[in-house]
């Protein structure tokens, strides 16, 4: 039993985790910038550079950047065991992704594949520590629980996704023959199917219960869910190399995939509709829009399986819905309960004269009107988004939906680092 | 027979419930059955602080049990009543905006603190407390 645990000064100190939230919005305005300078419409094929380079913004820039910051805040609560050397490690990830993704990306927009060794050096360390730190972190926590078994599996996916990544980054910068095609399936089912839902899931099963009091997950799911994935996962990446095999197999492997995660979202939605806590929470509509987004992933991928003359389209679909629907709803609606707790919670730490001088509620951190435009601009963009491949004037709306979220993300998360800095300097001077 | 953890983690639960009518009468404008539920919930709230600080801690502290967590929930017991103390005014204002930024952040606050205790110190309790459980229980039921 991990007793020391409890302590909350195993919570890393507040600028670790709070640097990730605060550069991840910059990354969204990026994307939507990169995708006005690629000079056609880049919805209409996600191969492009421009597309490559804005995609790698929001899943490396917002979605691992915001992951970076959540795991270390969360490790000590849910699982009882903190991330090794937080400060050391904060650094050490925060600096080499930055620079890395912006090199990515430079390396694209320019043309200049040579400068992809420079990003997938300081990408891989970014990874290399940070996947390092949470194994050592889950290794150490003697807490047993299904978050722990989904985020573990979710590290895994995500280390086997980045080295596929670098492998990709290294053969275009050095033009070796490698089956580019096969491998960037391979680190996409990684990165989108393995790391990304898994850690969703596993962080789902602990906040969807705490924040709306639901009813927990059902057992069944809980136990069997996240190693079910992971098995369908490493069966669909079993499958790729032999383009011998029936092509029901592959076919059985992504129908099983997209069943399991359909389950997930439909048991989420089922809890969230028996929430105690009946009062409107715009964090809960982003999380459910996620879950609708995921559903509507499955049902293109699906009808792509069955209709495969117009796969190309739905799997266009597929991919603008469960990157900008789901994970990016979730993890925004997420941002939005754990940023005005987690400086709430740092200055209510200062005890008895906090108390006294007054440290203003969650709500009074980040103004809530805010997040509910947030959520409406979130709606609109998905919903260019799902036309934009067919129109250039939509996806120009789409970029500019991203850029607008973008804005609005760092604005709150300003305010929030802002209310905090003037409390804090009034609790010292009381 | 049940376990310290089954005991006190449906004590949570039922505190939740009572949180949670407060909350949506509160939000509702409905002051007369909010101050009824939200009194429950402070109720509730007290007599499960009352029930660990004065029954649950001083056993595991005599059985030999860590005193530091302790302190620490004792600490978290701290944060939430001051938290209860201003829901208390909130509701005697009938501010409705105040309460609510203020039931966001007790939530948050307490489901923190419950899944700290849920998920390690009650079976620490169960596990070193297991010779005096049948009567610690028996105490349990009469606070």
């Amino acid at each position: 039993m991990q007793i020391a645990s409890l302590s909350t000064e195993q919570a890393p100190p507040i600028s670790v985790p709070l640097r990730y939230f605060a550069a991840a919005p910059v990354f969204l305005i990026f994307s939507a910038l990169l995708l006005a300078l690629s000079g056609s419409n880049p919805f209409a094929d996600l191969r492009s550079g421009a597309q490559i380079a804005a995609t790698h913004h929001i899943t490396l820039g917002v979605m691992a950047m915001v992951m970076l910051g959540a795991i270390q805040q969360m490790l000590p609560v849910v699982i009882g065991s903190p991330m090794p050397a937080s400060r050391i490690v904060a650094w050490l990830t925060f600096l080499p992704l930055i620079a890395g993704v912006l090199l990515f990306s430079a390396s694209f927009m320019l043309g200049k594949m040579f400068m992809l060794d420079w990003a997938w050096t300081l990408l891989g360390l970014s990874f290399l520590i940070f996947i390092a730190a949470s194994l050592l972190s889950l290794w150490r926590a003697t807490a047993q629980n299904a978050t722990k078994t989904a985020i573990f599996l979710s590290i895994i996916s995500l280390a086997g996704a980045v080295s596929l990544g670098l492998l990709l980054a290294h053969g275009y910068a050095a033009g070796l023959p490698l089956s580019y095609p096969l491998l960037a399936t391979a680190h996409i089912s990684l990165a989108l199917g393995g790391w990304v839902l898994l850690l969703i899931i596993g962080v789902s099963y602990q906040v969807v219960p705490m924040f709306q009091l639901t009813p927990n997950y059902p057992k069944w799911m809980t136990s069997a869910l996240a190693p079910a994935l992971f098995i369908v996962l490493l069966l669909k990446l079993g499958l790729l190399p032999f383009e011998t095999m029936p092509s029901w197999s592959g076919f059985f492997v992504e129908c099983l995939f997209w069943l399991l995660a359909c389950s997930f979202a439909v048991i989420t939605l089922k809890l969230q509709s028996q929430r105690r806590r009946r009062v409107p929470d715009a964090p809960l509509s982003f999380f459910r829009l996620g879950m609708a987004s995921l559903l509507l992933a499955a049902i293109f991928s699906l009808a792509a399986l069955i209709w495969p003359q117009y796969s190309d389209n739905l799997r266009t679909l597929s991919a603008l819905a469960y990157i900008l629907g789901f994970a990016l709803s979730l993890i925004q609606g997420m941002l939005y309960k754990i940023v005005p707790f987690l400086i709430w919670f740092h200055l209510f730490r200062g005890g008895i004269k906090a108390i006294k001088a007054g440290v203003p509620n969650m709500k009074e951190i980040i103004p809530e009107p805010l997040m509910w435009r947030h959520l409406w601009l979130q709606c609109a963009t998905l919903l260019t988004a799902l036309m934009a491949p067919w129109s250039t004037e939509v996806a120009y709306l789409t970029m500019l939906g991203l850029l607008l979220q973008g804005i609005l993300l760092a604005y709150a998360i300003y305010i929030g680092i802002r209310v905090y800095r003037h409390t804090l300097k009034r609790l010292m001077q009381a | 027979m049940k376990t310290i953890a089954e005991f006190m983690t449906a004590d949570h639960k039922a505190c939740d419930h009572k949180f949670a009518d407060a909350e949506v009468a509160a939000l509702d404008g409905n002051w007369s059955e909010a101050g009824i539920a939200f009194n429950a919930f402070n109720d509730n709230m007290l007599r499960h602080f009352v029930t660990e600080e004065d029954l649950l801690f001083p056993a595991l502290i005599s059985a030999g049990g860590p005193s530091g967590p302790v302190q620490m929930m004792r600490m978290e017991h701290d944060q939430i009543r001051e938290l209860l103390s201003q829901m208390t005014a909130a509701v005697s204002a009938k501010n409705t905006q105040h309460y609510s930024g203020l039931s966001e952040t007790i939530l948050m606050v307490m489901q923190q603190h419950n899944h700290k205790e849920e998920n390690i110190l009650y079976p620490i309790m169960d596990q070193i407390l297991a010779q005096q459980r049948e009567a610690l229980m028996g105490r349990l039921l009469t606070v």
